[in-house]
């Protein structure tokens, strides 16, 4: 299918599910309200909800779909720059120490009380991570992919020996539940402050990820190949992992490490579009967006008026789409 | 003219090549021979620019290769590995597109002779009917041909092969090596490792022999393939004579007696 | 729709032939007691002496019975206790600041562990109640807080303060002075009638961790006349959105209070959220405090209704 059709479609039903989304919600507003109190705040016509409606509407619903938009665009870019980097289409954005570093620095914030630090604790955590799991892979010798998977296994395995100590020593019966909710990925705490910070990672970050499309195409065939392609090795592997860590580390600190976004979604873009990543990067990211805004929308209201984190809902979708996807892998080889 | 001077390769405290020096005329194929070790691969890739050499020169037409910018030398030199294999399902088509990448800019789109090159690529190489295809269900002799279209593809003056003929069945490696042929006589500098000698000798204008890491003997292939250094070097007997089937020479070889 | 925990009363199950001591002297009555206690069934040969007793409900539980001479040691307490036990708690010893581990409970020798929650006996705990009973230390659950035998119905005073004889019978002393004293406290109250809702707020940030209706925070919001926002939720305790928080727009906010997790952090966090700084509890700062040791089912929670009035009469609402 011709890529160029398929991105419209999407970035039409993206916005259509955005527009959709913040209609839906466990308090009953009429769509015509909801819609003119978002008209009123960008200057057109009066709001016909009260302030605590439109509070609801404008500062609860708006930026949580916008946010769960953001953030399913960025995962999704970085699952299919990591499948492409490390050439394993098993590949997550979470591979190199990544969630686990950013979930350290994040439940160390929320046992030490001072919740408001947990962006920037969980950046810092994902980035620590990515430093101490390339210097891991470099100390052996040559940084190769596997080498850096395999230390970024090494370095999850320790930061979430470590998360999981912190939690035992300190954790109260109640901020069990917080930590759970952020280790599973929830997106019930995203205001506008989450929309500024992950908007603007994926413009910052996503966008020049994105265009490099091609360059990530050259490594299909490996080092070597790319090499005499005139694409500079190494140094588009450092640039892009770097990037890929700052979008990841960007998402992971508004909201928690959601799976299967990262993991599945290119995988299905594949299927549609061909692995070409000139089209791959940019239709992933449309799709991550329209699945968990979607998702995030279930995880708020299917137990209404209870929330599940959306890390369970992309779970519950995920793992199962993916087990089909390795079978259809296995039957062609 | 291809002109490599002095080139070490050094790995740790090993030095896999040893101060090799030969030239290339345009236009010719030279094929780079030695017994296995003797670092034919490594050679290839220090002159194509993906291995550092400790010391030494590369130029093309006196143009320093190794201080080119990499995609101006992408477009210059093409190479075709020994082993490439992906895992990704691209079709015939993308991968030979691949080798337009030196000529594309980084964000604009394909270049302008993009289709030109790729089909021109496709029917070169001998894999014009099955360019859409799926690279990973295709034989290896079949994918080694698709790398080397997406080596023409690059529209390369100087094109590096490490052993082209290794997964190929014999009717294979000859359609190969005559298409090295014809691509040199058209006026491309072709350099090819190959392990068999006289599949080398019966299509190589020129040889570099190595053993060990050096240059052991360069020059006209009957010149310099002369029985005492193919003993040398490789171990077996040799002797020119005329190929009863093409009329051209050919090296037979035989295991040493005695 | 409640359902009555079954237990034998004590003073009709005498054990047969398994009474070896001899009672003490100085125990009111001799009888040996056996409950079923929360899918368990717990025998006592002679009231506990040693007791190590696990959440604060346990322990204001034997203070307030006059008991505070039998308690051995403390652990993972939810704050201070109430003034008038502030001097028999002065010297109690405090094994843990969280769950205690079963070698620390067990060097104290008990003959009983007391536990305000179900997951103190785990093995990773205080230690399993099998394991506990053969070693020859008496477990129990406080009944309100069983979940694993059997669905928790709706609470209500009955259960409180069955709960206290049923305490009572265990150690062997006269429970209805306490439990007439709670009734008079409970009978004095009156219930604020200004058909007010209330949301009970214990932790939780991104999603509140709130009192829904089966437990004890609905019963303490209803004897003080509020309407829990989320009592039609059948759960004691519920995770609930922001976004149905702010729909339904209590006219108060009932803070619990904890070292762990202040009042005051629960405060600035609503007020520093854009939606639900335009509650209107939050706009008239109509908040009721309550410590978190009042919060959960126990001998303070007529109290913690009586205080929710008192604080009601306070409050300025419009």
């Amino acid at each position: 299918m011709k890529p160029v059709l398929v991105g419209i479609a999407l970035a039409v039903a993206l916005l259509a599910s955005i527009a959709a989304a913040v209609t839906i919600g466990a308090a009953d507003l009429a769509v015509g309200d909801v819609i003119g109190a978002i008209g009123a705040h960008l200057g057109i016509g009066t709001n016909p909800l009260d302030t605590l409606r439109d509070g609801i509407v404008w500062e609860l619903r708006l930026p949580r779909v916008l946010t769960a938009a953001a953030v399913g665009a960025g995962l999704a870019i970085s699952g299919a720059v990591m499948q492409a980097i490390t050439r394993n289409q098993l590949a997550d954005p979470y591979l190199l120490g990544l969630s686990s570093g950013a979930s350290l620095g994040a439940v160390s914030v929320l046992l030490l009380g001072v919740a408001v630090l947990l962006p920037v604790a969980a950046f810092a955590g994902a980035l620590a991570a990515l430093a101490v799991t390339l210097g891991l892979a470099g100390a052996i010798g040559r940084i190769t992919p596997t080498r850096t998977v395999l230390a970024g296994v090494a370095v999850s395995s320790l930061a979430g020996a470590i998360t999981s100590f912190v939690i035992f020593w300190t954790a109260t019966g109640d901020s069990y539940r917080e930590i759970l909710s952020w280790l599973l990925g929830s997106l019930a705490g995203a205001r506008w402050p989450a929309v500024a910070i992950a908007g603007i990672a994926l413009i910052v970050v996503g966008i020049p990820i994105v265009l490099s499309g091609r360059v990530l195409d050259a490594f299909a065939f490996g080092d070597t190949t790319a090499a005499s392609l005139g694409v500079p090795v190494q140094g588009a592997r450092w640039i892009l992992l770097t990037g890929t860590a700052l979008l990841t580390g960007a998402m992971v600190s508004v909201s928690g490490a959601i799976g299967f976004v990262g993991l599945v979604l290119p995988h299905a873009v594949r299927l549609i579009v061909g692995p070409g990543h000139r089209a791959l990067l940019p239709l992933s990211a449309l799709v991550g967006a329209v699945f968990l805004v979607w998702a995030d929308t279930l995880a708020r209201t299917v137990f209404d008026p209870r929330e599940l984190p959306v890390g369970i809902v992309t779970a519950l979708i995920g793992a199962p789409v993916f087990a089909l996807l390795l079978a259809r892998r296995r039957s062609e080889a | 003219m291809l002109q490599v001077q002095d080139v070490t390769v050094r790995a740790g405290s090993a030095t896999l090549v040893d101060s090799a020096s030969f030239t290339a005329e345009s236009g010719t194929l030279t094929a780079i021979l030695g017994p296995n070790g003797a670092g034919k691969s490594t050679l290839l890739r220090a002159v194509a620019g993906i291995e550092r050499p400790a010391s030494g020169t590369v130029s093309y037409d006196d143009a320093d290769l190794l201080a080119m910018p990499r995609r101006g030398r992408a477009r210059l030199l093409a190479l075709v590995e020994q082993e490439s294999a992906t895992e990704l399902p691209l079709t015939v088509r993308s991968v030979v597109g691949l080798g337009r990448t030196p000529h594309e800019s980084f964000l604009g789109g394909r270049d302008p002779d993009a289709d030109a090159a790729i089909d021109a690529a496709l029917q070169t190489a001998g894999v014009a009917g099955f360019a859409d295809r799926i690279v990973t269900e295709l034989s290896g002799g079949e994918r080694q041909r698709v790398m080397l279209a997406r080596a023409l593809a690059q529209r390369p003056r100087l094109l590096v092969l490490d052993e082209p003929t290794n997964h190929l069945d014999v009717a294979a490696q000859l359609d190969v090596l005559d298409l090295l042929v014809s691509l040199a006589r058209e006026g491309t500098t072709v350099l090819a490792a190959l392990h068999d000698l006289t599949l080398a000798a019966a299509h190589a204008d020129a040889v570099v022999v190595l053993s060990r890491g050096r240059v052991v003997a360069s020059g006209a292939t009957a010149a310099t393939l002369t029985p005492e250094l193919v003993r040398d070097v490789f171990g077996v007997e040799a002797q020119w004579l005329d190929n009863p089937l093409t009329g051209r020479p050919l090296l037979a070889v035989r295991r040493l007696s005695g | 729709m409640f359902r009555r925990i079954v237990v034998i009363p004590a003073t009709l199950a005498l054990l047969a032939g398994c009474a070896a001591t001899p009672p003490p002297a100085d125990s009111p009555t001799a009888d040996a007691v056996t409950v079923q206690n929360c899918g368990t069934t717990v025998e006592f040969a002679t009231p506990p002496q040693r007791v190590i007793t696990i959440k604060s409900t346990s322990t204001e539980m034997l203070l307030a019975l006059g008991l505070g001479d039998r308690i051995v040691g403390t652990a993972f307490q939810d704050g201070p206790v109430p003034e008038e036990w502030a001097d028999a708690a002065a010297d109690l010893p405090n094994i843990s600041d969280f769950m205690p581990s079963e070698e620390a409970v067990l060097d104290l020798e008990p003959d009983l562990v007391y536990s305000g929650w179900e997951s103190a006996f785990a093995a990773d705990a205080a230690g399993t109640r099998d394991e506990l009973a053969t070693l020859g230390v008496a477990s129990y659950v406080q009944p309100a807080a069983c979940r694993s035998a059997q669905v928790p119905g709706k609470l209500d005073f009955d259960e409180i303060f069955h709960e206290i004889d049923e305490a009572a019978t265990i150690f062997g002393v006269d429970g209805s002075p306490l439990v007439a004293e709670q009734q008079a406290q409970l009978d004095a109250i009156t219930p604020d009638d200004r058909g007010l809702t209330a949301l009970w707020y214990s932790s939780g940030t991104d999603t509140p961790y709130v009192g829904a209706g089966l437990g004890a925070p609905e019963l303490t919001l209803e004897t003080a006349g509020l309407t829990n926002i989320a009592g039609d939720i059948d759960m004691t305790w519920t995770s609930l959105g922001w976004e149905s928080i702010v729909d339904a727009d209590p006219d108060v906010i009932v803070l619990i209070d904890a070292d762990w997790n202040t009042a005051q952090s629960k405060i600035d966090l609503l007020e520093s959220n854009p939606a639900t700084a335009r509650l209107k509890a939050v706009q008239n700062d109509a908040y009721l405090i309550l410590p978190f040791a009042s919060s959960e089912a126990g001998v303070r929670t007529v109290a913690a209704a009586a205080s929710l009035v008192d604080q009601l009469k306070v409050l300025d609402l419009p």
